[in-house]
């Protein structure tokens, strides 16, 4: 039963992390119906970001005396870098090609990221850039089970961009306007929103969330490289296809569905094959529900 | 007409100068191949600048007869098999005497057919595999030990100077790093040391909880982690740590890189690998730490291996003469100096010996803690 529940703990930091970036898929597909393969790359940013912000902060020795206000202005510049970089990515790569058929607008976006990876590799080096690692050190210890701060906080905060999220795009006015973007974007100028600017922010918004993942992978496994986003980028990808790309409840549900898998996979029958179970459970969702866990028709509410 | 004799004799003019250095300056030209992007780039990079140092102090030392400069062409291999074959092709196009690589055993395996069907000596300073050397071809040469010593070595070291009971063994499922797991499942079962698990990972993998997990249930007296490279190892050091896992880390050549202790930190501390010999009290070790460290930073893994590898090449070339390799190949056997990283004598099959002793991280250095003859080193 510990071990059950050991691994129920790894499972959730993991899925949690997925979450977060499934989400920046799941609602930029939402507005303009572009898979975003760039991506996992707004979630390395955001991993280099918080690394160098960090590093400098234990540096000067800041870290020690005022661990939470370090952090907190680790994941404020690297989310807001990030939003930034992803508006500027949407304007220069996407925006020309939103008349065009969307194969083109995808090979952009595949085209972006191998640039935005490259660029990654040029500026900071081949090399593991290193976390500091005075934070959250300690753990708590129920006989078999042991639960880290750092999981804790990782859950936590996650938990809390997720509920935040929620209520932006379901309790305010922005929200309200990129669902109705989502729904039709002729009408919705007609009422005076403009499209342009609900893309902007919905890339803005979804590159964030990768970015505080990425702060959060980073201090979770201690280092950051150039290439981390792909791996997780993919997955992410699946775990918002799993939830039915387009539904915000169901990116957060399949990248928590596809972190158990794994672990599980790798705790109850091999390491070997965690990823083949995660993509298993996906051909077998797409299988029997075409549109995902919670997709709905293709017309309906999205984002 | 004239326009026509007028641009041949300018386009003549211009091939002049490249005619005339073709011809003038001989050069010879020198490989190297090792991953120098991806998850191994460092350990990549430390075998080219070792050869690089290797290169320069040669050509210092009076270089090679006949030749007005050694001509240095590092190729990465990306520790990817398909990759480091296209390498060992353009290596062959260039033309080169001769080649230091690779790292993974991996891709040292696959190129080195390709360079031995056109008779090109290949030094491998860092492939440990035993089927590097084994297969038979004449022009592969090793610098480093082999894992079928490393393993019962690592065995010897566990049952004796840690008395384990029992062992849990994870791999990442290279040719290197599953083919000495399981040389060390295979010794400790000798010696009477239980195997509790033998579990995979992938390569890639970032997050080990699931596999630490299982690991830390069975109690295991040791947890022996075989993975490639340094960078995987010591994130699943750092995530053993945090799991609270009390199981010994025991690891192998792959970790003995200052940069594993740079990203495990604190839970590197007080971990044991089993990594080739090397005495830093010999002028050899002192005056290449001298050159080499104020240029690329600490010496680590395969960087002395790598300079070995490349003045032996070097140093057999200058004896035969010429660049035929059989008389290439007869005086590298020939060879017998004290190297940087060991004595270098090589054996008729390819090999130069192994010499594996346990070290143990300390402070952040590694600290030579048990060898198999002698027990303890004080």
């Amino acid at each position: 039963m510990e071990y059950f529940i050991q691994q129920l703990i790894n499972g959730l930091t993991l899925g949690g992390m997925y979450a977060l970036i499934a989400l920046g898929y799941t609602m930029v597909y939402g507005v303009i119906q572009l898979i975003n393969f760039a991506h996992g790359e707004f979630f390395a940013a955001g991993g280099y970001v918080g690394a160098i912000t960090l590093s400098y902060f234990a540096g000067v020795g800041y870290m020690e005396s005022h661990p939470v206000i370090c952090l907190t202005a680790s994941f404020t510049l690297a989310m807001a870098y990030c939003a930034y970089l992803a508006i500027g990515v949407e304007k220069i790569a996407y925006k020309p090609l939103r008349k065009e058929s969307r194969l083109a607008a995808l090979l952009s976006a595949l085209g972006m990221s191998i640039f935005l990876s490259n660029g990654m590799m040029l500026t900071e080096g081949v090399y593991d850039k290193v976390y500091p690692s005075e934070l959250f050190q300690g753990r708590f210890d129920f006989g078999l089970i042991t639960i880290s701060y750092l999981q804790i906080m990782i859950v936590s905060l996650t938990a809390c961009l997720l509920v935040g999220l929620n209520i932006l795009v379901f309790r305010t006015k922005i929200g309200m306007a990129m669902r109705a973007t989502a729904q039709d974007k002729t009408m919705s100028a007609l009422v005076a929103i403009g499209s342009n600017k609900i893309i902007s922010l919905t890339f803005a918004i979804g590159a964030g969330l990768a970015a505080a993942a990425g702060i959060m992978y980073g201090l979770y496994y201690g280092s950051v490289r150039y290439d981390m986003g792909f791996i997780p980028g993919i997955k992410a990808f699946a775990a918002a296809v799993l939830g039915g790309i387009g539904n915000i409840t169901g990116a957060m549900l399949g990248g928590l569905i596809i972190g158990m898998v794994e672990i599980f996979g790798a705790g109850y029958i091999s390491g070997e094959y965690k990823d083949v179970f995660a993509f298993i459970i996906l051909i077998a969702v797409l299988y029997f529900k075409p549109t995902g866990i919670m997709g709905e028709n293709i017309d309906d509410t999205r984002v | 007409m004239r326009k026509r004799v007028l641009s041949i004799m300018v386009m003549g003019l211009i091939l002049v100068p490249f005619l005339f250095s073709a011809v003038s300056a001989k050069t010879l030209r020198i490989g190297s191949m090792s991953p120098l992007t991806g998850p191994y780039a460092s350990d990549g990079t430390d075998i080219k600048n070792g050869v690089r140092t290797a290169i320069e102090v040669f050509e210092e030392a009076g270089g090679i007869p006949g030749y007005d400069k050694i001509e240095f062409f590092p190729q990465d291999t990306a520790c990817d098999p398909r990759q480091a074959v296209a390498a060992a092709n353009k290596l062959i196009n260039l033309k080169v005497v001769g080649v230091v690589g690779a790292y993974c055993s991996s891709s040292t395996i696959p190129s080195s057919e390709v360079l031995d069907e056109e008779s090109i000596p290949m030094i491998t300073p860092a492939s440990t595999h035993q089927d590097v050397t084994d297969r038979g071809l004449p022009y592969m040469f090793r610098m480093c030990g082999r894992d079928d010593d490393q393993a019962p070595a690592a065995a010897k070291f566990m049952k004796e100077a840690l008395k384990a009971k029992t062992i849990f063994i994870v791999d990442d499922k290279t040719t290197y790093s599953q083919g000495l797991a399981d040389g060390v499942a295979k010794a400790c079962k000798a010696l009477g040391i239980k195997i509790l698990g033998h579990d995979h990972v992938n390569q890639g993998d970032k997050d080990f909880s699931a596999v630490l997990t299982m690991a830390k249930q069975k109690k295991a007296d040791i947890f022996y982690m075989s993975l490639q490279g340094y960078s995987p190892a010591a994130m699943m050091t750092l995530q053993a740590k945090r799991l609270g896992m009390k199981s010994q880390i025991v690891t192998q050549d792959a970790c003995f890189q200052p940069k594993y202790m740079d990203v495990a930190k604190e839970a590197a501390e007080g971990v044991y690998l089993t990594y080739g010999f090397t005495d830093p009290s010999t002028p050899e070790y002192k005056a290449f730490e001298k050159r080499y460290v104020p240029k690329y930073g600490k010496i680590a893994a395969y960087a002395t291996y790598a300079y070995d590898s490349a003045t032996a090449l070097l140093k057999a070339i200058k004896a035969a003469g010429s660049t035929d390799p059989a008389k290439i190949k007869a005086e590298l056997m020939k060879l017998d100096y004290q190297g940087v990283a060991k004595h270098v004598k090589f054996k008729p099959n390819g090999d130069s010996g192994s010499s594996y002793i346990a070290f143990k991280i300390a402070n952040g250095k590694f600290v030579p803690y048990w060898e198999p003859e002698k027990g303890l080193i004080k």
